[in-house]
């Protein structure tokens, strides 16, 4: 009898330190500032998704951080030698969260879906879809797209399951979510969280994750978080286990955090200021060079971001090979250059130090929109442009309402803005003259410019095309000076001790292919 | 009474659709629009174009607002262009939470500041009366933004007893209607406080005392139902307040309601969410200084007379 009992006390004890130490089966990911107040995970028809998307939906393609591409639905692909023709042949036994199958009629489905969608430029190039096997899908193009895998690998290009998409409607994505992806969406409450549960017949991973099968962790909660002191406190707390996109501002204090760890790695974001071109004094193309030239770089990475990231000096995220362009066409901070151009171009020191040409004092609008480190920003800035004569005022403008003000094409001169995008056509949106006023900002409209922009949008057949064509257009317009490059941040994670990262975070960003290897600490 | 609360219900009338013309205005003539967050990079002028006639946003604003207020009146506040769902369902997803907040706050602050205005007021002038005064005050006048930072950092990450921020259990309700509490305690406990003080010297007071009734008879009997007629008031316009006015709170603790709901709809521009909401907050206030009204008609009838309650 004492031996039954301790022999059961001992199980129990077993069992108790098993159950301490076992591995946790849930973890809470937080989503804070841009990740936060996705409305749908309608991949078709939304215009923003968050970090959970990819994980219930899969693509046909996915982008890693060098740009390559990687098969996630589709097993391989080939383009005719005329680029009108791309054939995907898929991988095989892929099954959706609601056992229907993945085939090459759904993909013929899912195509046409994106008409009339704010998504349906993505498409907007092929003319139809053929099946030509139960695994094998061609798509005919109205014209090359080179572009075509970048935009295959967008998380607006998840494909959703075509019976429970037409049953229902426009809940689809709210109160169902159904893809093929590694976990189901279990329960979605808009601006607040999303609850996931692990799909376990999950066995189509793309080759960018070390697990190629079922996720590590059973289920997993995404909380939205917009404050991000708040988001920062509940993961030093243990409240959350992940902190997806750490605001640039709060890497000091995370990095001196002992009960936190901190992953940085590329990021698709570029900081720039815009210049004017339509109006005075920035007409001059040397007036836009001067300034340019004014802009101290390595000084806002050290001061204003300890050193994160790195300093901009194209229009381009570094990654991007468009990026590479000829030494004499890169931007970078020459002080003594800025002077001479504004000496040439009549603008002398004046007594006060601020330039006078003619009577009139260089002194120019400064725009920025709201928010701590724009606000950081556009002062570092205003001192750098004092540094060489040119008297900037600072406006700070409702983020909601800037863009309105730039429409209005005349009222701004600088401005520092952002943007994420990790392709070259980021030149077209920003630089086109048919955009201007907003987002081409700069107001640039140059017929050099503009028929470089028609062979790069409209000409190039091959990726290799592509590339070289929208690097001659890059090249162009930096040597117009319609802008100042400045800053490209980091992307940055912060994690509890509960889970365990992967050794490199693959895919552009916190994605499917980083969050399968993600896995709970013994 | 009936009559009365009829005729208050009337004059709403004129007022809901002035507060409904310029809750429209205001929202449309705000620069910037919701389409900023519906295209795309790569979408061209002519996309930007389709989808502005597509929402009606081309059409002159008055019969933009003909048609609105048309939908608004058959019970349907349309859908939200950028969060794609119908209003009243977003309005009615967050109501609870607000109300849940708003409410606890309310409750709170109305019972803490009734008690101790009368406790200050009782004790009028003594050491407890400024100590208990000064730290209202104190507490009323700190910004609810840093308040709330406080009250996680001490309560939630110090002593570890609330969680930081959700609003995933009841005890996440705690500091946030604590939050906001505060603030409303302030103001309570002051008017409670003066309302009695000038109560206490009135004629009626003294024969009370001559009469020989004890004092904390005299005060709770009847100084404070005299009293609580301002704090009826304040208690009515609050009611609109409570259900829109925790955005600061909402949004650092992370929880849902009308606030938050109201603040991204203003930074999207989502038009139909924006005028949604705020045309509940007005209603919320409207019904809210009614039934303000009416509880000082309950507590003195005297009332009815001077307010048109013929």
């Amino acid at each position: 009898m004492r031996t039954m009992l301790k022999g059961s006390m001992l199980a129990l004890g077993f069992a108790a330190l098993a159950a301490t130490t076992a591995p946790a089966q849930e973890a809470t990911f937080v989503m804070t500032a841009r990740l936060v107040g996705a409305p749908t995970y309608n991949p078709i028809k939304a215009t923003k998704l968050n970090t959970a998307t990819t994980l219930i939906f899969d693509r046909l393609v996915v982008q890693d951080a060098d740009q390559s591409f990687h098969g996630q639905l589709a097993h391989s692909w080939e383009s005719s030698p005329d680029g009108l023709q791309w054939t995907f042949r898929l991988k095989p036994g892929v099954k959706f969260h609601n056992g229907e199958p993945f085939n090459a009629r759904t993909v013929a489905w899912w195509v046409p879906q994106f008409k009339g969608s704010e998504n349906a430029f993505t498409v907007e190039a092929i003319e139809r879809v053929e099946v030509v096997d139960d695994l094998t899908v061609r798509f005919h193009m109205k014209h090359p797209d080179p572009n075509l895998l970048f935009n295959l690998a967008s998380s607006f290009m998840c494909i959703p399951e075509p019976k429970a998409y037409e049953a229902l409607g426009d809940k689809f994505g709210v109160t169902e979510a159904i893809g093929t992806g590694p976990y189901r969406m279990q329960q979605f409450t808009v601006g607040q969280q999303t609850v996931l549960v692990r799909n376990d017949d999950y066995a189509w991973a793309a080759d960018l994750s070390k697990n190629q099968g079922p996720a590590r962790f059973k289920k997993l909660t995404f909380r939205e978080i917009a404050e991000e002191s708040t988001a920062y406190l509940e993961l030093k707390t243990g409240g959350a286990d992940l902190l997806v996109n750490v605001p640039t501002d709060f890497l000091p204090r995370i990095q001196a955090d002992k009960a936190v760890k901190l992953v940085t790695f590329p990021g698709n974001e570029l900081v720039y200021m815009p210049i004017n071109t339509s109006v005075e004094p920035f007409t001059d193309r040397k007036v836009r060079e001067a300034t340019a030239f004014a802009v101290n770089q390595k000084e806002i990475l050290a001061s204003l971001y300890g050193g994160n990231g790195a300093v901009a000096d194209t229009f381009l995220i570094s990654s991007l090979k468009e990026a590479q362009v000829e030494p004499k066409f890169r931007i970078a901070y020459d002080p003594e250059r800025s002077k001479r151009l504004f000496d040439e171009a009549g603008w002398k020191p004046g007594p006060d130090g601020v330039r006078v040409k003619d009577g009139k004092r260089l002194a120019v609008k400064l725009w920025t929109q709201n928010g701590t480190e724009f606000k950081r920003l556009v002062e570092i800035v205003q001192a750098q442009l004092k540094a060489v004569g040119m008297q900037a005022e600072i406006s700070i403008i409702d983020a909601g309402s800037i863009n309105a003000q730039y429409r209005k094409k005349t009222e701004h001169q600088l401005a520092i803005r952002s943007y994420q995008w990790a392709n070259a056509d980021i030149v077209d949106w920003f630089f086109a003259a048919k955009r201007a006023g907003y987002p081409n900002v700069s107001m640039f409209n140059d017929p050099e410019a503009e028929r470089l922009n028609d062979i790069a949008m409209n000409k190039s057949k091959t990726w290799d095309e592509r590339v070289a064509n929208f690097t001659r257009y890059h090249e162009y317009v930096l040597s117009q000076y319609p802008f100042a490059p400045i800053y490209q941040p980091v992307q940055s994670l912060a994690y509890g001790k509960r889970i365990v990262m992967p050794e490199k975070i693959r895919g552009m960003g916190l994605y499917s292919p980083t969050l399968l290897d993600i896995a709970p600490a013994n | 009474m009936l009559r009365f609360a009829i005729r208050r219900l009337a004059m709403l009338v004129p007022v809901f659709l002035a507060v409904s013309l310029v809750i429209f205005m205001i929202v449309h003539l705000v620069p910037g629009d919701p389409l900023e967050h519906l295209v795309q990079v790569g979408s061209s002028p002519e996309q930007r174009a389709q989808m502005i006639a597509r929402y009606g946003l081309d059409q002159p604003l008055l019969l933009q607002y003909g048609r609105w207020l048309a939908k608004v009146a058959g019970g349907d506040l349309g859908d939200a262009i950028v969060m794609r769902q119908p209003v009243a369902q977003l309005i009615i997803e967050n109501l609870p939470h607000s109300l849940a907040l708003g409410g606890t706050a309310l409750l709170f602050s109305t019972t803490v500041g009734i008690v101790t205005g009368v406790l200050a007021a009782s004790f009028r002038d003594s050491l407890f009366d400024r100590a208990v005064m000064g730290f209202i005050l104190l507490g009323s006048t700190l910004p609810s933004f840093w308040l709330a930072l406080l009250m996680i950092l001490v309560f939630a990450v110090q002593f570890e007893w609330f969680p930081v921020s959700g609003a995933r259990s009841w005890d996440a309700l705690v500091l946030p209607a604590l939050t906001i509490g505060i603030g409303g305690t302030a103001l309570i406990a002051r008017v409670t406080r003066a309302a009695m003080v000038e109560i206490a010297g009135r004629d009626f007071v003294r024969v009370l005392q001559a009469k020989g009734l004890s004092f904390w008879r005299i005060q709770l009997r009847h100084v404070l139902q005299q009293a609580l007629l301002p704090v009826m008031t304040i208690l009515g316009l609050r009611i609109g307040w409570i259900l829109g006015g925790a955005v600061t709170v909402e949004y650092v603790f992370a929880r849902p309601g009308l606030g938050s709901l109201l603040i991204t709809a203003l930074g999207q521009r989502d038009y139909p969410l924006v005028q949604g909401c705020l045309l509940m907050l007005a209603i919320a206030v409207m019904l809210g200084t009614l039934l303000g009204d009416l509880a000082q008609v309950a507590l003195d009838p005297r009332l009815r007379e001077t307010m048109g309650a013929r």
